[in-house]
């Protein structure tokens, strides 16, 4: 963090990166000068174009009492015409994929923008499939066996959330919001320097400048401007976080259909490895995603490799043996750029055979013989169906990190600020809560802004936006520890912590952390709106914990509706979720 | 505190003004637009300006000539506020003068809804100040006042704790003696009739068990500081359990 010596702050951005001093130098001069110059008047300019911007832009633009009175301008750096225009063939999908939570689908469809996603293009997740790398301890999770709520629309099945590419809700955020003539969006415009107004006494607004010149003087100033946001540079707020040694490659698979004796293809799969968990999500019936963390030089050569190999390796992540797994890793880096995918389908083949894995069980992906047989092996529903190609130009990674904003709000100097999404969190994808951490967020500032304009309060001042911060930080705070403490439980292979995974009571202790991630995944976890008032309550049933160390060990959870949980912390949450009839 | 002042005021006014002219006479659930208003007292003008906001015709005033150069100042930073704004929906107004209610009682002027918070625990002559307020109004126009009650509770929250144990506030800021109770408005308020109007009607008629006055000529509520919250709730109507209007409360008269 620097500031500038004089009586002004003034951040100037160069790039992704933030600031630089030489530059710094730049928008001094520049502060002496436009003070004279013209800018424009505004009460809330949002700077990112993300998720999170366009929903914010979204649900303000939906509420009568705030569009009418305050003028609202999102500010995005790149060209949206790509978001609004996209336009993909109805067997093709975008890498990037997003599960949301009833709750964030709910929060979409009240303020009208849920209409405008294709939701044709989207899955249901009905169940979840989540086991342990080295135990193979599994906890399965069913969204339709105990789910009293009637779902959002007739003839829509049970689901605990649903895979909507992140494409398909931003176009739909901005098909909402070319219906609200009142919300302004620039594109293709950088927030290239935010100073403060000079006042006598302090209390100065943000003065925004774009780079195509103009000068926005605002009221409120949200950063919804991702993990590198210039808006929380400008409000001086430090965060807190590291970089995880971990990637997440991405990419769209396609696979042949399920049998009609198989379940469909609403199942999302998440094999927890030493290396990171390894997820697949459904996106049609022959269409799913993955997204895999691993370690940054594996998933550099799994990104650079030929599709042929990256596919074996996802089909083989999901089912050898975790010591494979290991040696396939080491394999890879050793061969290197002159890897063939002949070389590692005999590498594999050659690891079914010696882990006895018989070709018609599902657990064969090199040798396999159930395409060919037609009838599905008795344990097919344990895995998700095999990889048969990936989608041209859909290999991509991205580093994974965890930061977390020391405040939501900014102060002093740097008042009248607020952040939402990857500008005040950025967490670990296991759990598939970044956007809707985000897209909580804003539901909460969408109500507390329209609350401070019911009562004629000032939108920008610390008093209108502390309902937000109460509201969102701890409650984020919470999701963020436990991801991250799943994440570094599953890293270890150290053989104590994979023992107790996986064997005797320690094994529900431990999978609390599992129940964690899925309940989050379910959104069941968070709470939208009035708690009491909300119907977003469902039950949902655990078919069994196995343990394959005991065997025996199988239990069953019932869950219990929302409605019971408000206001329980999740490890108490997950207490109350954990203490099965187990048989001793 | 501003924000469950303005929750108040804006219902108070809101279910009065559907009462009696049906729920069309309220446009977009504002029922603050174009009211004259004066703020009695406005200080650095937190509640003055959110008035404004509303679409009031705000007049604050203040003894304290530099507490209109703070409220002026603050509000200058807020192009909404400032007398040339072009926006289309702001159909409000401020001005802030430095002159005391006794005096602008001397002028013409009268408004539909008058507001002092905070101001009547620091007059020396109470009973004169509430008058001069209640004088500033048109006929069934709403006087909202806020203070502190004379109450144990209050002298350790607002004395013993605010002044002398936090600092918060300058010692002698406060005198417990001068607080004024919920009870003692009310009785005030029954016996009360406008010098102008000496044969006319009190503005409390009547009062029901426990001293409550009927909903539509006077109203107490307390307001109690939520901590884990990080804000004031107003107390339900009509509760009167220990706390709720025993130190800040709300007060609202209507004049007949
Ligand atoms: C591999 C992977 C998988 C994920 N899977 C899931 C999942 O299943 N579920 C889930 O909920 N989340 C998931 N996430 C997280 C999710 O993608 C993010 O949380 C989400 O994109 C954040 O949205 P945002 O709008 O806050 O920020 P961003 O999407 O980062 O948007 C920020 C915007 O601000 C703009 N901007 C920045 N600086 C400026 C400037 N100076 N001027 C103008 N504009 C600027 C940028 O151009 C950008 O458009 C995943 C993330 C990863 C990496
Ligand atoms: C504690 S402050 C309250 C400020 C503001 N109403 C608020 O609640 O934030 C009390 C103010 O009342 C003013 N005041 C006291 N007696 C007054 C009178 N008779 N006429 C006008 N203002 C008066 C004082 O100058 C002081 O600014």
């Amino acid at each position: 963090m620097s500031l500038s010596s004089t009586s002004s702050r003034v951040f100037r951005f160069a790039s992704k990166k933030g600031i630089s001093s030489p530059l710094l130098q730049v928008g001094r001069n520049i502060s002496t000068t436009t003070s004279a110059t013209h800018h424009e008047e505004l009460d809330v300019v949002i700077v990112g174009g993300g998720p999170a911007g366009l929903a914010l832009a979204s649900a303000l633009g939906a509420s009568q009492a705030v569009r009418e009175s305050l003028r609202i301008t999102l500010v995005e750096a790149s060209d949206l015409s790509k978001v609004r225009d996209w336009d993909p063939h109805a067997s093709a999908f975008s890498n990037r994929v997003s599960s949301l939570t009833n709750n964030s689908r709910h929060f979409l469809k009240d303020v009208g923008a849920w209409d405008h996603v294709e939701v044709s293009r989207t899955s249901p997740v009905e169940e979840m499939q989540v086991w342990d790398g080295i135990s193979d301890a599994r906890i399965t999770f069913s969204a339709s066996e105990l789910d009293p709520e009637p779902t959002m629309n007739p003839g829509e099945t049970r689901q605990m959330a649903r895979l909507t590419e992140n494409l398909n809700l931003q176009r739909a955020l901005l098909r909402h919001i070319a219906t609200l003539s009142e919300v302004r969006l620039l594109d293709n415009v950088k927030v290239h320097l935010i100073q403060q107004e000079e006042r006598e006494g302090g209390g100065g607004w943000p003065l925004v400048h774009l780079s195509d010149g103009r000068v926005l003087r605002t009221r409120l100033l949200v950063g919804a401007d991702g993990f590198n946001s210039p808006v929380r540079s400008y409000a001086g707020i430090s965060s807190y976080g590291w970089a995880y040694d971990t990637q997440a490659v991405v990419a769209t698979l396609s696979h042949a259909p399920r049998s009609a004796f198989q379940a469909p293809n609403t199942v999302k799969y998440q094999r927890f490895l030493p290396t990171g968990p390894i997820a697949f999500l459904p996106l049609s019936p022959t269409v799913s995603s993955l997204v895999w963390s691993t370690k940054p030089a594996l998933a550099a050569a799994l990104v650079k490799s030929d599709p042929m190999i990256l596919t074996s390796m996802i089909n083989a992540a999901f089912r050898l043996p975790e010591v494979s797994m290991r040696h396939l890793h080491r394999f890879i880096l050793e061969t290197g750029a002159s890897l063939t995918p002949i070389q590692i389908q005999e590498e594999i083949t050659w690891r079914e055979r010696s882990h006895d894995i018989d070709r018609h069980s599902a657990y064969a992906s090199a040798t396999s013989d159930v395409v060919a047989a037609g009838i599905p092996s008795h344990d097919s529903d344990m895995l998700p169906p095999l990889v048969a190609s990936i989608q041209p130009g859909t290999v991509a990674s991205f580093p994974l990190r965890f930061n977390h904003a020391d405040a939501y709000i900014g102060e002093g100097e740097g008042s009248r600020t607020v952040l939402v999404g990857d500008a005040a969190h950025t967490i670990h994808p296991l759990a598939g809560q970044g956007l809707n951490m985000g897209l909580g967020d804003v539901e909460s500032l969408a109500r507390c802004i329209q609350e401070a304009v019911l009562q004629g309060g000032d939108i920008g001042s610390h008093t209108a936006l502390s309902p937000y911060a109460q509201e969102r930080y701890f409650e984020n705070h919470k999701i963020m520890s436990a991801v991250d403490k799943l994440h570094k439980l599953y890293s270890s292979t150290l053989e104590p912590v994979v023992w107790a995974r996986s064997v005797g009571l320690e094994v529900l202790n431990e999978f609390d952390f599992v129940k964690a991630a899925i309940m989050m995944n379910a959104g069941a976890y968070s709470v939208r709106g009035n708690p009491a008032a909300d119907a977003t309550g469902w039950a949902m049933a655990a078919k069994g914990v196995e343990g394959l160390a005991t065997g025996a060990a199988t239990a069953k959870i019932v869950g219990q509706g929302i409605v019971g949980m408000v206001g329980i912390g999740v490890q108490n949450l997950l207490r109350t979720m954990g203490t099965p009839n187990q048989q001793k | 505190m501003n924000p469950v002042r303005m929750q108040f005021v804006r219902e108070k006014v809101l279910e009065i003004t559907r009462e009696e002219h049906g729920e069309e006479a309220v446009k977009g659930g504002n029922p603050l637009q174009g009211l004259d208003i004066l703020d009695v007292g406005c200080g650095g003008g937190l509640l003055s300006e959110s008035l404004a906001r509303l679409g009031a015709h705000t007049v604050g005033i203040d003894a304290s000539e530099s507490n209109i150069a703070i409220a002026s100042s603050h509000a200058s930073a807020d192009p909404r506020l400032s007398a040339d704004s072009s926006r289309p929906s702001s159909k409000g107004s401020l001005v802030y003068r430095h002159i005391s209610a006794e005096e602008i009682l001397k002028e013409q002027k009268r408004f539909d809804v008058v507001c002092s918070m905070e101001v009547l625990e620091h007059v020396d002559n109470p009973a004169g100040f509430i008058s001069s307020c209640a004088e500033l109004l048109k006929p069934g126009g709403h006087l909202f006042l806020s203070t502190i009650a004379r109450t144990p509770l209050s002298y350790v929250l607002t004395i013993l704790v605010a002044e002398h144990i936090l600092r918060k506030v300058t010692p002698g800021t406060h005198t417990h003696s001068k607080y004024i109770n919920p009870s003692e408005l009310i009785s005030f308020f029954s016996k009360y009739r406008s010098p102008s109007d000496e044969e006319g009607m009190s503005w409390i008629t009547r009062t029901y068990e426990h001293g409550l006055p009927m909903r539509t000529e006077a109203e107490v509520r307390g307001m109690v500081y939520i901590p884990w919250k990080g804000q004031w709730m107003l107390t339900p109507r009509g509760a009167s359990g220990w706390g709720t209007t025993h130190c800040n409360y709300l007060f609202w008269v209507r004049k007949p």
